[in-house]
């Protein structure tokens, strides 16, 4: 499993549903770093090699949309995956991420989105 | 002109005749006065004339007498000689006295009594004396001496009847001439006074007649305006969009306009003069008891009523319409009441959009929380999914223990959520007891991430329970917006307060229980503060719908309850509290909870 040991970090508030994606994304072989909100989650993007991130969008004091326009000014180049618990973003949001998905569609959707956007090559914004 | 003006003319016109008799009686009098002195003075001249006359007789019996006693010598001729002599100078003097007036006159009876004195004295006497001596007096020179004095007295007679006669002739002339006088004066006043009443009158009149024509005019003005108001009132009343029903003082209808007459069922010609009751017969439209009619209940409190918020109008096809109506009394210029006036509208189809509002109100309060439920639930459902995952692909028994235990708290969130939901839809048919500490701690709970996205705190106070009786999915969506709103008010970084507690028994307030809510927003102005409750009063533009507040006043106040909203708008200690007080056993009618407008 070390063939993908990419490091991911994952931004929640919801400390169960991080804590079990941690776990998750572990499981199949990633290294995972978490953070409960936004501020925290941006200085472990600035501070640590980040390769992937996994952002709710829903968070207090800073949302998902603005932790991911400050992550695309900072490293344009890591892949975005914004989860929302709400269906119909509006799409000034969902075109800063790479890809976006509703919470709930599994654990195997998560994972495939996840692989491709590691497999992509990802062109700088 | 009033009518001191007219009576004024009228006295005019009786004293101006009066007066003008008056001049005339006067001018008359003086005129017959001169004429009466006049025909005095012809009498005067009259007795002159048979003084004369007189004179001239008694002359003409002593020339007589003493000529028969000449030629005989008797004795007795002279009788009448003597008679006449004895009467002579009285008749003279008679003559002296009348002609006092008149100098001439005087002059001339002197003459005549000198003349008669000396024929007497020197003609008459000497003749007696000598026949009685026995001598003869038939010598002619004695006699034509004689002759010539009687001729002297004749022409002194003579001239004194003539002078006589030319005063009197003067003096009836002067009569006619003063009786034409009068004559031509009467005409010429009677011919004046009658011009001037008759101009004074035609004045008179020509001033009443214009001042009646005035008033004939005025009235005619009157009639028109008093005609032309009416219409307008008809024309008004006939297309009010109410029910209006006129009444007179003991109740019976008087008039109905055409939107009465729709709504009773009744026409005009049919209801007029039977009493309100009968047309307009008013029920309760839970139980069907009739009320108590407008005509009464004006009786006996004597003031302008609104009846009941709940009223069927029984028609007259037997059908029921809601309606909402209130009644006046009409009252004449001593202030007894003369009359009724019922106004009443369908309110049917009025209290249909009430009851869809308050529908899609409630729709609108679920709409709000829309956001809280898909997070809330999307949240443990993603969890549980990604457990499940693993538990799948594998995991040991410590392990799987730990995910079976993290799903299952995780479910019970989802659980938790979907009771309070249904709890703002569920509703009994009858109030029950409610906690309002479960109830404000469920929609604590729903709201939770709301909080969180909004960046504001709750804070709960809720020691024990406080049960009220009340409809509980009512009070939740009443809450649910007033925390709703506090929440949004205060955001960011706001504090909300909630808190509940019992209230006892205090004269003139039944024990209940009080719900605070407090938020430390920037407050509520006051322009702003005493619209929050109209209908679609909005100060969140398309995101609210205006009725939150309106129809969360409907329902407590359905509840027996009331509801506060004080606000501080000062920089330092700005929040806004809501205070809402609910009655532990209130009277409670079922139905939709119609706001009162």
């Amino acid at each position: 499993m070390l063939q993908n040991s990419h490091l991911i970090l994952c931004v929640d508030d919801e400390l169960v549903g991080l804590k079990v994606r941690k776990l998750l994304l572990e499981r199949s072989g990633y290294q995972v770093l978490t953070a409960n909100d936004g501020i925290s989650g941006l200085a472990l993007f600035e501070r640590e090699p980040v390769e992937a991130v996994v952002l709710d969008y829903s968070m207090p004091g800073m949302h998902g949309g603005e932790v991911a326009a400050r992550m695309r000014s900072l490293k344009p180049a890591v892949p975005i995956l914004l989860l929302s618990a709400y269906i119909g973003l509006p799409s000034e949001i969902t075109s800063l991420v790479n890809l976006y998905m509703t919470k709930g569609e599994g654990a195997m959707v998560l994972l495939q989105k996840l692989k491709s956007l590691l497999e992509q090559p990802v062109t700088a914004r | 002109m009033n009518l001191s003006q007219f009576n004024r003319i009228l006295r005019q016109a009786f004293l101006l005749p009066v007066i003008a008799l008056l001049i005339m009686a006067a001018a008359l009098y003086l005129q017959m006065r001169d004429a009466n002195n006049t025909v005095r003075l012809i009498q005067d001249t009259d007795s002159r004339l048979a003084q004369a006359a007189q004179v001239a007789r008694l002359i003409a019996d002593e020339e007589s007498g003493l000529r028969g006693y000449e030629a005989t010598g008797d004795e007795r001729f002279l009788t009448d000689f003597h008679h006449a002599e004895s009467s002579i100078q009285p008749t003279l003097d008679n003559l002296s006295t009348l002609s006092q007036g008149d100098a001439g006159q005087r002059l001339n009876v002197e003459d005549l009594r000198n003349e008669y004195q000396n024929w007497h004295d020197a003609f008459a006497l000497p003749i007696i004396s000598t026949v009685r001596a026995g001598g003869h007096a038939n010598d002619v020179n004695l006699n034509l001496y004689g002759k010539s004095l009687m001729d002297q007295v004749r022409r002194d007679i003579h001239a004194i009847a003539y002078r006589a006669e030319a005063a009197r002739a003067s003096r009836i002339a002067l009569w006619q001439t003063q009786v034409h006088n009068t004559i031509e004066a009467l005409i010429a006043i009677a011919l004046g006074m009658g011009v001037l009443i008759g101009l004074f009158t035609r004045s008179r009149l020509h001033a009443v007649s214009s001042a009646y024509r005035n008033s004939v005019e005025i009235l005619g003005r009157r009639a028109e305006e008093i005609f032309q108001s009416e219409q307008q009132l008809r024309t008004t009343l006939a297309s009010i969009g109410d029910g209006v029903i006129s009444c007179d003082a003991n109740g019976l209808i008087q008039m109905m306009n055409p939107v009465a007459c729709d709504l009773t069922g009744w026409s005009q010609a049919e209801a007029v003069g039977r009493p309100l009751e009968e047309v307009f017969p008013i029920l309760n439209p839970e139980t069907g008891e009739p009320l108590e009619t407008p005509v009464l209940k004006i009786q006996r409190t004597h003031a302008t009523i609104a009846l009941a918020p709940d009223t069927a109008l029984l028609r007259r096809d037997g059908s029921r319409i809601l309606i909402a109506d209130s009644g006046a009394p009409i009252r004449d210029q001593s202030g007894d009441i003369s009359g009724f006036v019922v106004v009443f509208r369908d309110i049917t189809l009025e209290r249909r959009t009430q009851e869809t509002l308050l529908a899609s109100e409630k729709l609108a309060v679920a709409g709000r929380l829309a956001a809280t439920i898909a997070h809330e639930i999307h949240n443990p459902l993603d969890a549980v999914a990604n457990l499940l995952y693993l538990l799948r692909t594998g995991a040991s028994e410590e392990e799987a223990r730990e995910f079976i235990d993290l799903a299952e708290s995780e479910l019970a969130r989802v659980t938790q959520i979907s009771r309070a939901m249904l709890g703002l839809y569920r509703e009994s048919r009858a109030p029950v007891p409610v906690d309002l500490k479960e109830i404000l701690e469920d929609i604590l709970v729903l709201m939770e991430h709301r909080f969180h996205e909004l960046n504001v705190s709750p804070r709960a106070e809720l020691p024990q329970s406080v049960v009220v009786d009340a409809f509980p999915a009512e009070l939740r969506q009443v809450f649910t917006n007033l925390i709703a709103n506090a929440a949004e008010a205060s955001s960011p970084g706001g504090v909300i307060q909630v808190k509940a507690h019992k209230i006892e028994a205090a004269p003139r307030q039944p024990p209940g229980a009080t719900v605070i809510i407090t938020d430390n927003g920037p407050g509520i102005s006051n322009e702003i503060l005493s619209q929050l409750f109209q209908p679609f009063f909005t100060t969140k533009g398309e995101h609210g719908t205006g009725l939150g507040l309106w129809v969360s006043r409907g329902i407590i106040t359905k509840h027996g309850g009331s509801i506060d909203i004080t606000s501080d708008t000062n920089p330092a200690t700005h929040g806004t509290i809501v205070t809402v007080f609910l009655a532990e056993k209130p009277t409670i009618t079922a139905g939709p909870s119609l706001p009162t407008p």
